[in-house]
């Protein structure tokens, strides 16, 4: 049983990733009612822009880091003003196909300028690994658990001590009335947009330094984070970060039991969840 | 709102068709090329595949995106019962189709329960199931390696006559023939009070299910019949080709359909139809710009998604003032 500590933390970092990108995902279908499946592509790009910057350009981690988040922010806010602003109010099947077609084309695009190869982004750190408690991890990892935690806690800060985080929530549960209030609905929807692809691009850029970068990370993380917010709840943020971690952890889990399978795990969750919980773990407003 | 359920086509048009049949039957003589034919061939099997996924999200209003995993399911079905047992494609046609539609029927009774973006994403999550265990189960799927060796049928009359399927002129025939009963019995489908239940579906499932239809029913006939057509695709496609593999799951196929569907126009018959032949000989104008392929794809699903999401069919309505067909919010399913 001396594993079990160490199976936890591994899923504990995958998990909070799969936080980072579910987050996004929660609150771009919870105040726009599209369920973009485009959103793991935020992620893919991330982590491609972080390993441009560091390996083709020769920044340092940090500041490559920073610039990739910020470049796939700007890409989001650009995005959000053209497309999703025409399928805004379009049924579920229109921004269903359109956004699937937009992950295409950015896996695609991506493949072209990056080729197939699995990449690497240098880690600032020194290489070895820390011992604690039974557990073996790298300062990467716990890098990655940090900062979801930091984000966390600043959002839940944002949202519910800030006016823009009130507007935020008053959009989340009525939007005609917060509009009617004066909340500028277009301003929060740009703001919504780029912090989510802001969030799953930073996850790209720090699981891209753990693991790799390769074009198809993005649709197999657009499937995480959809099995993560049905697990969750789609429109609540602390289901979106609960789901992520527990998707995290079973997934470290099955591979005991079934190596092969370990993508099955999240799958057979989410069939359970629909038969026994339809509107997630969390789930009140859906 | 105005729905008006098959819309009566003029003489003119019936005529049309004549012209039509005429070309499809002696196709294998004029293209000559051996190449073109395999195209045609796999265009008749889009051809189900599309007008069945149309039966789903057109005509029903559910967002499946998991067809591809009955049209594998079909294909596995064929394989093994062709390897193990010997079986021909006039019992592997049936079988596999019972097949899909058995494991739909079962899929039905878990997720037609739910609609909006959990039915989409169940759809998604059953067809990574299905490729994970074709993947994985090797004892009988070969994993990775697939399952070669599947023979087209030979089809012999009293013990005088004998057709080997296995030439690409016959198979086409072969194929012409399925792919035409096949879709002419989902006409009828879409065109039978089934069918207008199934649009009543799509329009206000509450309203239909206050006007005493079990809408549930409804939905798991839809996606029963829809899932059959897909598994006879499937083995129609392993007996031409003589080979499947985990692959057949890949959503890229699902994506395929879909754009097929949406390209001719959804909630119409002829609309896939249409739209698979396109889609088929599309990819081969555009050999040259292999790179770029799936880009230049992606890219004009968009543009049908957000601009015309009626489809070609939607476009020709509307040029010919026949647009009363369906009025309904733009995008709508």
């Amino acid at each position: 049983m001396d594993f079990i500590p160490q199976y936890l933390f591994n899923g504990l970092v995958v998990g909070s990733s799969y936080a980072l990108i579910a987050v996004g995902l929660t609150a771009i279908f919870g105040l726009m009612q599209i369920a973009n499946f485009a959103h793991g592509q935020f992620y893919m790009l991330g982590a491609f822009m972080a390993y441009w910057f560091t390996r083709v350009i020769g920044l340092n981690f940090w500041p490559a880091a920073a610039a990739s988040v910020f470049a796939v922010m700007l890409l989001g806010i650009l995005l959000e003003r053209t497309l999703f602003r025409l399928l805004r109010g379009a049924s579920l099947s229109s921004s269903v196909l359109a956004t699937i077609a937009l992950s295409i084309f950015l896996e695609n695009l991506a493949l072209h300028v990056w080729g197939p190869r699995p990449q690497k982004i240098p880690s600032p750190f020194e290489p070895g690994g820390i011992e604690a408690l039974g557990i073996f991890t790298t300062p990467d990892r716990l890098l990655m658990l940090g900062i979801t935690a930091a984000v966390v806690v600043c959002l839940h800060g944002a949202l519910h001590y800030t006016t823009t985080g009130k507007a935020v929530r008053a959009t989340f549960q009525q939007r005609e009335a917060a509009a009617l209030v004066g909340i500028d609905i277009d301003k929060l929807y740009t703001l919504t947009f780029a912090i989510g692809a802001g969030l799953a691009a930073l996850a790209g850029v720090i699981l891209g330094m753990i693991f790799v970068v390769q074009p198809s990370m993005g649709g197999v993380a657009t499937l995480k984070a959809f099995i993560v917010v049905t697990l969750g709840g789609i429109s609540s943020f602390a289901g979106g970060i609960f789901g992520g971690l527990l998707l995290g952890i079973a997934e470290s889990f099955g591979t005991i039991i079934a190596p092969s399978f370990k993508d099955a795990v999240g799958f057979v969750l989410v069939l359970m969840i629909l038969l026994y919980k339809p509107d997630g773990l969390f789930g009140k407003w859906s | 709102m105005v729905v008006m359920i098959g819309p009566r086509r003029s003489a003119g048009i019936r005529w049309a068709m004549l012209p039509l049949a005429a070309i499809l039957l002696i196709l294998p003589c004029l293209v000559g090329i051996d190449y073109y034919l395999h195209v045609a061939i796999v265009c008749l099997v889009f051809v189900i595949l599309a007008v069945s996924l149309d039966l789903l999200v057109g005509y029903c209003g559910l967002l499946s995106l998991g067809h591809t995993a009955f049209f594998a399911f079909g294909a596995y079905a064929a394989a093994l019962l062709y390897l193990h047992l010997g079986a021909p494609l006039w019992i592997t046609l049936f079988a596999s189709g019972v097949f899909a539609a058995l494991i739909a029927w079962l899929l039905g009774l878990l997720v037609l329960g739910v609609r909006g973006h959990r039915f989409v994403i169940t759809t998604i999550i059953f067809a990574e199931i299905g490729r994970l265990i074709a993947y994985n189960w090797t004892d009988v799927t070969h994993g990775q390696v697939g399952l070669p060796g599947i023979r087209p049928p030979v089809l012999s009359i009293l013990g005088v006559l004998e057709i080997d399927f296995a030439s690409r002129a016959a198979y086409y025939y072969l194929a012409l023939a399925i792919t035409t009963v096949c879709v002419a019995a989902m006409w009828r489908i879409a065109h039978s009070p089934i069918g207008w239940r199934m649009v009543a579906l799509r329009e206000n499932e509450r309203l239909t299910e206050a006007s005493g239809i079990d809408t549930r029913g409804i939905a798991t006939i839809a996606f029963v019949l829809s899932a059959f057509f897909a598994g006879v695709a499937g083995s129609l496609y392993a007996h031409y080709t003589g080979f499947v593999s985990p692959d057949l799951f890949y959503f890229t196929y699902t994506t395929t359909m879909l754009i097929m569907v949406f390209l001719g126009g959804k909630g119409t018959i002829v609309g896939p139809v249409v739209g698979a032949v396109l889609f088929t000989i599309l990819p081969e104008a555009l050999r040259v710009a292999a790179d770029f392929r799936l880009m230049i794809f992606s890219a004009m699903l968009l543009v049908l998604v957000v601009f015309a999401p009626e489809g070609l069919a939607g476009l020709f309505n509307r040029f010919t003032g026949r647009s009363r067909k369906l009025t309904m919010r733009p995008g709508d399913a």
